[in-house]
């Protein structure tokens, strides 16, 4: 799926009318595009006025059900904002500690290589419907410390051992400088891929995840990449 | 610049409660309140239920799925922003995608012994002779006239039938990309008849 026939999707969504791997897809891509989060959103509140007019009285028992049901189901927390951490910067701190340590296991850190060919469009949608496929997928979107543009998310699915990194709207990095993705995991921080936005922003890239992640993180690192972190933290997200 | 957007999302995210009274039932049940998530229930049973059982038609099996939907609701509570939508979007939302849920899986284990594809195209019909009488039906209805024959039936197809775009193709024995834009185009005609705002 390129990402025109994503656009082109948000109706389709709205209706479910998508298969698994387009919904994945979807839902990876329109997490950080604000657009088409408005078009679906309208078109749900469009659909919530046929669903409406297909109003019908459930049997008198369901809402029994239903509140038996409630007083023994756990609620899940609220998502706490990110901007708790950006004033703090507790997190921050430890990552660095995090970062120090895994100085010291230069040895195991993961090259600095992109571990792929560069990926065309539709192999990354492969890409990405593969990772959303499974079970354990996750999807992160990265808190932009930066202060400036930009958005990263991440998809990855430990069992399957890959990862999907998707970057809009990103400035150029400055002179001589290069964005570095990390994986961060308790015991060291792997240098995953070193990445220069194309001219539009944006960044597409398939990669593979060796670890269990704690954390991902990008730093400033010199254009040629870096096998240890040394630059600023500028988009950071814990598991 | 985060700091401040959240800053402002919080007056915002409390005054939402003013035009969204399910809202505001939503962010209590988020809390734990029971009564609350009662209450709740009372003002949106009769849409959960509506959707899922034009989806799913099995009134046993649309009640268990009714019952799944409104658990989640109570699960995800906390989870709630008014700025995406309202309570009542995020409710029909839930119901349509858990009733799809069930009948795609009903049918992956169905087809496997019967392909049985005309029973599909009779639901259609039955889904219009369905459409009655209030006033918000008068209106869906009438909305509905106003899309081109293809756009409608690519809409219902999808949306009362549970049909990805690609299966409404076959339904239709047009081109997967005609379907796409007849349900885009469909959706934005429908949108402007019946608006995109609650």
């Amino acid at each position: 799926m390129t990402d025109i026939d994503v656009h082109h999707l948000a109706a389709a969504y709205a209706l479910d009318a998508l298969d698994d791997r387009e919904r994945s897809a979807f839902e990876a891509h329109y997490g950080a595009c604000e657009v088409y989060g408005t078009d679906v959103a309208e078109f749900r509140q469009t659909l919530t006025h046929v669903a409406d007019s297909l109003a019908t009285p459930p049997p008198a028992s369901l809402k029994a059900s239903v509140m038996a049901d409630i007083a023994t189901t756990r609620q899940i927390s609220p998502s706490i904002a990110p901007v708790i951490a950006l004033n703090q910067r507790p997190r921050a701190r430890s990552l660095m500690a995090v970062m120090a340590a895994a100085a010291a296991l230069a040895l195991i850190i993961v090259g600095v290589v992109a571990l792929r060919g560069r990926s065309e469009p539709d192999s990354f949608s492969a890409d990405l419907a593969r990772v959303m496929e499974q079970p354990d997928s996750q999807v992160l979107s990265l808190e932009n410390k930066s202060g400036g543009e930009g958005s990263f998310k991440v998809a990855w699915s430990s069992t399957l051992g890959e990862a999907v990194l998707i970057g809009e709207n990103l400035p150029a990095a400055p002179d001589d400088k290069a964005y570095e993705l990390w994986l961060i995991t308790p015991d060291q921080a792997m240098a995953m891929y070193v990445l220069d936005p194309a001219a539009d922003g944006n960044v597409h890239r398939a990669l593979k995840a060796p670890a269990d992640p704690s954390a991902w993180a990008i730093t400033v690192e010199p254009a040629e990449g870096s096998p240890t972190a040394t630059g600023d933290i500028i988009f950071i997200a814990d598991v | 610049m985060g700091v401040l957007r959240s800053i402002r999302a919080r007056p915002a995210d409390i005054d939402a409660g003013l035009d969204d009274p399910c809202g505001a039932l939503l962010r209590r049940a988020g809390r734990g309140d029971q009564s609350a998530f009662a209450e709740l229930y009372d003002a949106l049973s009769p849409l959960v239920y509506g959707v899922v059982l034009k989806v799913v038609r099995d009134p046993s099996q649309t009640e268990e799925v009714a019952q799944e939907v409104f658990v989640e609701l109570w699960r995800l509570a906390a989870r709630f922003d008014g700025t995406k939508g309202s309570a009542k979007s995020w409710a029909a939302t839930l119901a349509h995608r858990r009733a799809i849920d069930r009948v795609r899986s009903e049918q992956a284990a169905r087809v496997r012994q019967d392909r049985d594809a005309n029973q599909v195209v009779r639901e259609h019909d039955v889904v219009a002779a369905e459409v009655e009488s209030s006033l918000d039906q008068v209106r869906v209805r009438r909305a509905l006239t106003q899309l081109s024959e293809l756009q409608r039936e690519a809409v219902e197809l999808a949306y009362f039938g549970g049909h990805t775009y690609r299966e409404v193709a076959v339904l239709l024995d047009v081109a997967e990309g005609t379907v796409k834009s007849r349900i885009r185009d469909g959706m934005i005609r429908l949108r402007d008849e019946l608006g995109g705002v609650a």
